[in-house]
């Protein structure tokens, strides 16, 4: 049982990171990143810092390496600026994203989830906000906001828009600290002509690698010095945080092994004490100590192979209930963004099949390795102590 | 050739610092077909006795033949072999497996020595089993059975082998008289009719009556040897 519920605890564990790694990756593809970003590598060096240089000016080439490429679904300009956000007695410093909405749409499902009004239309005064800056703002529909900001030449200006939307998406840092404006206000109160940041690419997902590949040679052909960059260099943090789980899912499973091990141990050696006048007996009989200890080891296997059964059985339900029904950590008053996982709503788990052989396998395996040493001293015992044992 | 010899056999325990001797030197010839009774009060030496003659045990000093050969010079592999083949066990506490049926606990001795025919497998077991009266509870467990039918598998398991010598340490020490004398008249029978061997280790009266021979084993030491017609 104790192996049972340890590889269940694993199972149920990896499913859940499983669930938490993949929804992750899905709201950063979908509302932050795109499949893939275009950029100058000088811009890409300090995208965090919003520099207002080395803007990506599209002319007929850029335009020509682009459309002409297969397995774009769509293409979205984005300006992406410093911005201080003042609703006329706080201020909070937010990323101010100048968009084309119609473009945007082809790349995000950001739209999709605004709750409360509309997306602008280009050259309209306008913006769309997260419902937790609007919360933090004390902002509503029709208030109006100024975003400070800094020139490209380093003056400062205003840009002064009327909210028209609020977004509640999957994605907490989209509605925490992000101000969509029309990319053509933007461009026009940063002075930047018609530069924009980066180009936001969508594609069907996993063509992200070669696509990106294929738009590299074209830039190169065409003598640009625009790189493409897939969605996992915009999401290192999190890969990051991936790459630490699974460290950690490797700890639990060496917990996991440990339990198991001992458990077996403990089992072969409870089992050997308790019956030592049968060991005794097995010898009176004839049997050989290599026989006794492949009795014992059989025997063990056979724990190995329940334990693992059960523990996969229970894996298998428990992973079920998470992958149908989810598990929302707000319940236990956890937001889980406040972490760096860009999730909002319930996580669902993710089904693991190969980690359900391979437990089954580890199960049997270890069932097995773990039983050589007391079968071992159970079979080398003294018949005659065993035999007149009380 | 005889069956069994001993010669001049000793065996010490050790007990920390003190050295407590068993026994102190028995010599004994064992014929084929013998119905043999040790018998002795406690601690002279009987259970330790059987012990090496069962090969379970090594002598500290002297000798044991068994059908001509060296038990000292056997392997570990030779003597486990020789347990198979040739004794059969007979304890005061029976020792059966208790997760298995009267049946297969019979059915385990035979096939350590038996490979060839599920079968004759089969029939030997059920056979030996009605011959000790346990007909129709081949399929009780260890716990399902009295006292006396627990010894009396434990009896079919020492005999199904057809050893040529069967070791009965106490045999009858957990048993009512009635059992006692069931038990002990299903190995005069296969003593009369297969030939076997059997050697007791007892006390009870009962058993000595049926035996031919009576060693008398005193302070490790055999006091008397006396036949029966």
């Amino acid at each position: 049982m104790v192996i049972a519920f340890a590889f269940f605890g694993y199972l149920f564990m990896d499913s859940v990171m499983g669930g938490m790694e993949e929804m992750s990756f899905s709201n950063i593809k979908n509302y932050d990143t795109g499949n893939i970003q275009v950029a100058y590598p000088e811009y890409w060096e300090d995208r965090e810092k919003l520099p207002l240089e080395n803007l990506i000016y599209l002319n007929q080439d850029i335009v020509d390496s682009i459309k002409n490429m297969d397995g774009i679904l769509g293409v979205s300009p984005e300006l992406r600026f410093k911005a201080n956000l003042n609703n006329g007695i706080d201020e909070t410093v937010v990323l101010g994203l100048g968009i084309s909405p119609e473009q945007y749409n082809e790349v995000f499902a950001t739209q999709n989830y605004i709750i409360e009004g509309s997306m602008f239309s280009p050259g309209e005064s306008k913006a769309v906000i997260g419902v937790k800056l609007a919360e933090l703002m004390d902002l509503k529909i029709n208030d109006y906001i100024t975003l400070l900001v800094r020139t490209k030449e380093d003056t400062f200006n205003t840009i002064d828009v009327e909210i028209t939307g609020l977004l509640n998406t999957p994605n907490p840092m989209i509605n925490n600290g992000v101000v969509f404006v029309p990319l053509d206000i933007a461009q026009q109160a940063l002075n930047v002509d018609n530069g924009f940041s980066l180009l936001a690419l969508k594609t069907a997902s996993g063509d992200e690698d070669k696509i990106g590949k294929v738009l590299m040679d074209s830039f190169k052909d065409k003598d640009l010095e625009l790189q493409a960059y897939s969605w996992r260099e915009s999401a290192e943090s999190i890969i990051a945080l991936s790459t630490a789980k699974k460290g950690g899912i490797g700890t639990i499973l060496s917990v996991v092994l440990l339990i198991g091990m001992i458990g077996i141990i403990n089992n072969v050696i409870l089992s050997a004490l308790e019956r030592t006048g049968e060991i005794g007996m097995m010898k009176a009989l004839g049997m050989r100590e290599w026989e006794i200890v492949f009795v014992f080891m059989v025997e063990a296997t056979g724990i190995g192979i329940l334990g693992g059964l059960a523990g996969c059985l229970i894996g298998f339900a428990g992973v079920g209930l998470m992958a149908k029904y989810g598990f929302g950590f707000n319940v236990m008053g956890i937001d889980i963004s406040e972490y760096g996982i860009p999730i909002l709503d319930k996580i669902y788990g993710t089904w693991n099949y190969p980690a359900f052989s391979f437990l089954f396998i580890l199960s049997v395996t270890v069932a097995l390795l773990s039983s050589i040493v007391p079968a071992y001293w159970a079979a080398h015992k003294d018949p005659v102590k065993a035999i007149y044992h009380r | 050739m005889s069956l069994l010899e001993l010669k001049g056999v000793k065996k010490i325990y050790q007990q920390g610092k003190i050295e407590v001797p068993a026994l102190r030197g028995v010599d004994l010839i064992v014929e084929q077909g013998e119905f043999s009774t040790i018998f002795g009060p406690s601690g002279s030496g009987k259970t330790t006795l059987l012990n090496m003659i069962g090969c379970l045990d090594t002598p500290t000093e002297g000798e044991i033949r068994l059908n001509g050969n060296k038990v000292s010079d056997l392997s570990r592999k030779a003597l486990a072999m020789t347990r198979r083949f040739n004794i059969g066990f007979v304890f005061q506490s029976y020792n059966l497996i208790p997760v298995l049926t009267a049946y297969e606990n019979v059915e385990f001795a035979i096939r350590l020595i038996d490979h060839t025919s599920e079968l004759k497998i089969k029939e030997r077991v059920l056979q030996i089993l009605e011959e000790v009266g346990l007909k129709g509870l081949e399929n009780r467990r260890p716990n399902e059975l009295s006292g006396g039918e627990s010894q009396r598998v434990a009896i079919a398991r020492a005999l199904v082998k057809e050893p040529k010598l069967v070791l009965a340490d106490e045999p009858t020490a957990n048993l009512d008289s009635k059992n006692a004398t069931d038990v002990v008249k299903i190995m005069v029978k296969m003593n009369k009719e297969l030939g076997t061997t059997f050697i007791f280790s007892t006390h009870d009266p009962m058993v000595m009556e049926y035996t031919h021979r009576y060693i008398n084993l005193k302070d490790g030491m055999i006091s008397a040897d006396e036949r029966r017609g």
